[in-house]
């Protein structure tokens, strides 16, 4: 079931009659790989030699603040780095067997982003040019985005107390829609970001290792990792031919040697939680049947307990009437009516006394 | 008077004669024969593409001259023995057991592969080496690397030009000995001449003198950050002639006076003005066709890569200023 | 009917907040931690959520979700647990329902206050609502947890009511009409809550990559859920057990018959349902296939949180609610509860980012834990005031004779 099957299974189930049903009829019922014509970026790691002229183009297109160390302080590629709130982008340096590479971490622009799925406030959105946008008017700041998001991507400014928002690459797209490439794109001395249409960059990449075996792991990250992602990575083999590991387990180990995660799946991450979701409804549907159900089995017991236990009490009573008869006829045969005028009246009495006694017991 | 003028000419027949004599002897010092190989197999052996089916025009692709002298005498001197490539251990023709079609004996190898194969995966019993693989491996020469890791995957390059080099036959070679050569009848002696005469008349090409391209090229298309790069050209020219200089496996493969230029210079016809890298790298890449590198990319890829595969130590990929120097800051960026 | 010193507000003395002024230990110890979470409060608000915690790119969700939010919403399941059990199964503890009710109500309201200081831009909660994002299982939690809290306000309405209706007689007229729609506002209030508290479980289903595999599971969300019915029995005997220390006086006769046979129902119920969360857990690592994991350091750890706080505790139960042992019983719930938190620390904190190096680990500041030490004493202070003033843990004279 795809988010949009769901979304409209909601719709007809009429739980959400008060959420967006408009945006919900306008939702096609495909399964939505990705747009067509979408743009994309290939990381060839092969090629990148770590300057960090994408990471110092970032920051000036984005007119983000100037790190503490300068762009031409290459030493700190040794750390490992992530992108936080005020840069988008960061080239770090890994050994993929024994041999030093770079790797550029940035949003991949996933074709079903985990954290458009993840934003209650609607915030993030696909846009048919490939870009992951976000728009932070409406942001609540609750950061699930960040949770969500398998490449640790996203930074939030945890330093801001009036207008704390997420942050992280916008794929330039304000660049991208006046016709000009991204900042790091643009910046790169050696194209190791190839910018493209990510239908083309998909066959580039398959040309690149289909003609350089030895050179490339025959895998295009990305491609369908995490249900497909605009950016994707090429891997370096780096040796691995020379001296093939024994383990046939072991090949293919080069992307986490980059530190990148081979084990997303091949499916959206918000897919994960459709089953959750799809599940709401029925509880909607269900829950109240069932509890509903058992109240009116509770009453009904109820009432045939006090039904059977009034029987038992009337037949208990019937049965005193009964004796108090036999007695006071016996009292006539023997003593006369005067006599069995009186009993009858005290026991009588009696009687009333002990249920009046009885009920006000009861009654605790 | 008489006398003297008869003394004038034969002197000058004399001279003429020795003139000429010495200079046939010294365009072609070893005769026209190949000295016998230690092994006792023929020096040199047409290969001829041999086919169950007659082919009576003889009109099949020209056979190979195989120069097995020097094959041996180089395996020699690299410490390897027949086994290489005679990998049954009888030292038989390739055809014996690699057929055109295939067949069990020769594993099903198809002669073609047998020859072609551009990589012979590795096999416990000792690895065969077909004549591309083999010759493949040497180019990862760090002298050879810098153009033919990017040319040997360039399946441009590896069109008829590039069969030709050794698909190639002596005009001598009449019409009756190639029938007769492709039906396996031509007599050994005969076949060896064959292979001689097209052995030796293979010669290295006369490559480009670096004096014919620019002293320095000033790069200066792209300059921002940076002041323009001087690329000193003929010094790179030089540079790759002087490796190559003594290699006979370049001087044998090496036909075309322009083989120096067309790694860097690629995808264009070999000329003396050669079109600059501008005219088909633009400044920013089309995105329609995103694996045409932009030019500041094609630069720095070129150079790169040529510097990385031929072990260049200096200067580092990351070290700008080397080739071109940091500008001034003047409200630049 | 003897009512042992409860001081009912009348008219005139609307108020009884003596209790809360006088200068007792526990009074002043209340009042140091309101003023230090007061000024956290401020810090935060000014400075930004930097300041005061330890939150990081890698781990957005700190102390504030995996104690206030998390626990908070779990710990507050006896409302719904105790509703169902009295008014839908037709136990008799009456008397149960008001507090559990009560205790509810706050915790879910000090969750939402909680979450402001969360949040990054707090004002803007209501946002949900006004850009749905569908697909998002926050945005059900959201809703639920916001329409939960209604359900329970209206429920919880009827003491306050009870409460202030001698200055305002017109509330008579609206408390019998909740009164009248009790039972669906009990079905809805289980639904609702059967729906959130099992997709704060599904909250973590989107990243797997990122939950250790032996927390991670498809089956989440039921996981949580069924803990949650083992949290809010054993919340019930727990405030219980607090209560008659602290509150002792405001409880009538009727609360105090029933308060064992209270304690040893919901220890039988508690028992029932530790046992099946154990098998589910169990049977899901066989099912995943994540037995061998069982046997490293973390399986080590997971362990420790099933066997030490769900399976101990769910014998515990047994023997108590067997033996009639209602001390045994109280102690287990404190157990069960300690292990209830245990869990949602393991999956929103201890176990979550189990990849990264320690260094990019997170572990709260000591600011944070202040702020959710000040949300629980405003929980405490706050109940404390109603149970002083409103009918909770006893049975207004003037209702007395009403059936519920």
């Amino acid at each position: 079931m795809n988010r949009r099957k769901f979304l409209a299974f909601l719709g007809t189930a009429g739980v959400t009659s008060a959420i967006s049903t408009a945006r919900v009829a306008e939702a096609a019922p495909h399964t939505f790989p990705y747009y067509e014509n979408s743009f994309g970026v290939l990381h060839d790691v092969t090629r990148c030699i770590g300057c960090r002229r994408c990471e110092a183009a970032c920051q000036e297109v984005n007119h983000l603040p100037m790190p503490d160390k300068p762009f031409t302080d290459l030493a700190v590629t040794e750390t490992r780095r992530r992108t936080t709130a005020y840069a988008w982008t960061v080239v770090n340096k890994y050994e993929v067997n024994g041999q030093p590479f770079f790797r550029k971490l940035q949003c991949y622009h996933c074709n079903d982003p985990a954290c458009a799925a993840a934003c209650f406030a609607k915030c993030f959105q696909k846009l048919p040019n490939g870009a992951v946008v976000y728009d932070g008017s409406q942001c609540v700041g609750c950061r699930y985005c960040m949770v969500a998001c398998p490449f640790y991507v996203p930074g939030f400014q945890y330093d801001l107390a009036w207008d704390p928002l997420v942050q992280k690459c916008t794929f330039c797209e304000k660049r991208l829609k006046e016709g000009k490439l991204p900042g790091c794109v643009e910046a790169c001395p050696v194209d190791a970001i190839t910018f493209g249409k990510r239908s083309d960059l998909i066959k580039i990449a398959r040309a690149r290792i289909a003609a350089n075996p030895e050179k490339y792991v025959d895998y295009v990250y990305g491609e369908t990792d995490a249900g497909g992602t605009a950016w994707m990575v090429l891997a370096p083999r780096a040796g691995a031919v020379e001296n093939p590991p024994d383990d046939l387990a072991v090949t293919g180990s080069e992307f986490s040697q980059l530190g990148m995660d081979t084990h997303l799946g091949t499916q959206p991450m918000s897919e994960y939680t459709y089953g959750a979701l799809g599940a709401v409804p029925m509880i909607v549907a269900f829950w109240p049947v069932v509890f509903g159900g058992a109240y009116a089995i509770t009453k009904r017991r109820e009432a045939m307990n006090k039904a059977a236990m009034e029987k038992v009490k009337q037949k208990a009573k019937d049965g005193i009437v009964e004796a108090i008869d036999a007695a006071v006829r016996k009292i006539e045969e023997t003593e006369g009516p005067g006599a069995a005028d009186r009993a009858r009246k005290a026991m009588t009495e009696a009687l009333k006394d002990h249920e009046q006694k009885d009920s006000g017991h009861g009654e605790e | 008077m008489r006398k003297g003028t008869i003394l004038l000419l034969l002197a000058a027949m004399a001279f003429a004669g020795v003139t000429c004599l010495s200079a046939l002897g010294y365009a072609s010092p070893q005769t026209n024969t190949l000295e016998p190989t230690d092994s006792g197999a023929p020096s040199a052996i047409v290969m001829f593409p041999l086919g169950e089916k007659p082919n009576p025009e003889a009109s099949a692709m020209a056979p190979v001259a195989f120069n097995h002298l020097i094959h041996e005498k180089w395996m020699g001197k690299a410490g390897k023995d027949c086994i290489v490539c005679h990998h049954t251990g009888d030292p038989v023709a390739c055809a014996t057991c690699h057929t055109v079609q295939g067949s069990a004996e020769g594993g099903f190898v198809t002669l073609y592969t047998a020859m072609h194969a551009q990589k012979v995966a590795p096999r416990k019993e000792g690895t065969p080496a077909s004549c591309v693989s083999c010759h493949n491996k040497q180019l990862a020469n760090r002298n050879c690397a810098g153009c033919h890791k990017t040319l040997v995957k360039d399946k441009k390059v590896q069109n008829e030009a590039w069969c030709v080099v050794c698909h190639t036959k002596t005009p001598e070679m009449t019409k009756k000995q190639m029938e007769a050569g492709i039906a396996g009848k031509l007599p050994a002696r005969q076949n060896e001449a064959l292979a001689v005469k097209t052995a030796l008349a293979r010669k290295q090409a006369d490559y480009w003198s670096p004096m014919k391209g620019p002293y320095k090229v000033v790069i200066n298309e792209l300059q921002g950050k940076y002041e323009p790069c001087v690329f000193n050209h003929r010094h790179h020219v030089a540079s790759l002639m002087e490796r190559i200089k003594d290699n006979k496996l370049a001087g044998a493969f090496h036909t075309d006076p322009a083989t120096l230029c067309v790694t860097c210079h690629h995808n264009s016809p070999a000329s003396v003005n050669p079109p600059k890298c501008v005219s088909c790298h633009s400044k920013t890449i089309n995105p329609a066709e995103p694996d045409r590198p932009s030019l500041l990319a094609a630069y720095h890829l070129q150079c790169m890569s040529c510097h990385a595969d031929m072990k260049v130590a200096r200067p580092q990929k990351t070290d700008c200023t080397t080739c071109h120097k940091l500008r001034v800051q003047e409200g630049g960026k | 009917m003897e009512n042992h010193g409860i001081i009912i507000p009348t008219k005139d003395k609307l108020f009884n907040l003596e209790p809360l002024l006088t200068k007792t230990p526990g009074n002043i110890i209340t009042w140091i931690i309101l003023a230090i979470g007061l000024f956290i409060t401020i810090i935060r608000f000014t400075v930004g959520i930097g300041s005061v915690t330890n939150l990081t790119d890698y781990q957005p969700w700190g102390l504030w979700i995996g104690f206030d939010l998390l626990c908070g919403v779990c710990l507050a399941a006896g409302g719904y647990f105790t509703t169902v059990g009295v008014y839908v199964m037709g136990m008799h503890f009456h008397s149960a329902v008001r507090p559990a009710v009560t205790t509810a109500f706050l915790g879910y309201a000090f969750v939402v206050v909680a979450l402001l200081y969360d949040l990054g831009h707090p004002l803007r909660l209501p946002f949900m609502f006004f850009f749905p994002g569908t697909t998002s299982v926050l945005f059900e939690v959201g809703l639920c947890v916001a329409t939960y809290l209604t359900v329970l306000f209206i429920e919880f309405s009827v003491a306050p009511m009870e409460w202030l209706s001698q200055k305002f007689p017109w509330l008579l007229w609206c408390r019998k009409w909740v009164i009248r729609v009790t039972i669906l506002l009990t079905i809805f209030g289980v639904t609702l809550s059967t729906l959130h508290q099992s997709s704060l479980g599904s909250l973590y289903l989107i990243a797997p990559e990122k939950l250790h595999p032996l927390w991670y599971s498809p089956f989440m969300p039921m996981f949580f859920f069924v803990s949650s019915m083992a949290a809010g029995a054993s919340m019930v005997i727990f405030e219980g057990f607090f209560a008659h220390k602290g509150v002792h006086n405001y409880m009538d006769e009727t609360h105090l018959r029933e308060a064992d046979s209270v304690v040893l129902a919901f220890s039988r119920a508690a028992s029932f349902i530790l046992f099946a969360y154990f098998m589910l857990k169990f049977i899901d690592v066989l099912v995943q296939a994540n037995l061998h994991l069982v046997f490293t350091s973390w399986g080590a750890w997971w362990c420790v949180e099933m066997f030490i706080f769900v399976l101990l505790p769910a014998m515990l139960y047994a023997k108590g609610a067997r033996d009639g042992n209602v001390r045994l019983c109280q102690y287990t719930s404190m157990l069960t509860v300690a292990g209830i938190v245990l869990n949602r620390f393991n999956v929103s904190m201890i176990a979550f980012n189990w990849q990264l190096p320690s260094a990019d680990r997170y572990f709260p500041s000591i600011w944070e834990i202040m702020i959710s030490i000040f949300v629980v004493t405003m929980i405490v202070t706050v109940y404390r005031f109603i149970v002083y003033n409103m009918p909770v843990l006893y049975q207004h004279p003037d209702f007395s004779e009403e059936e519920e």
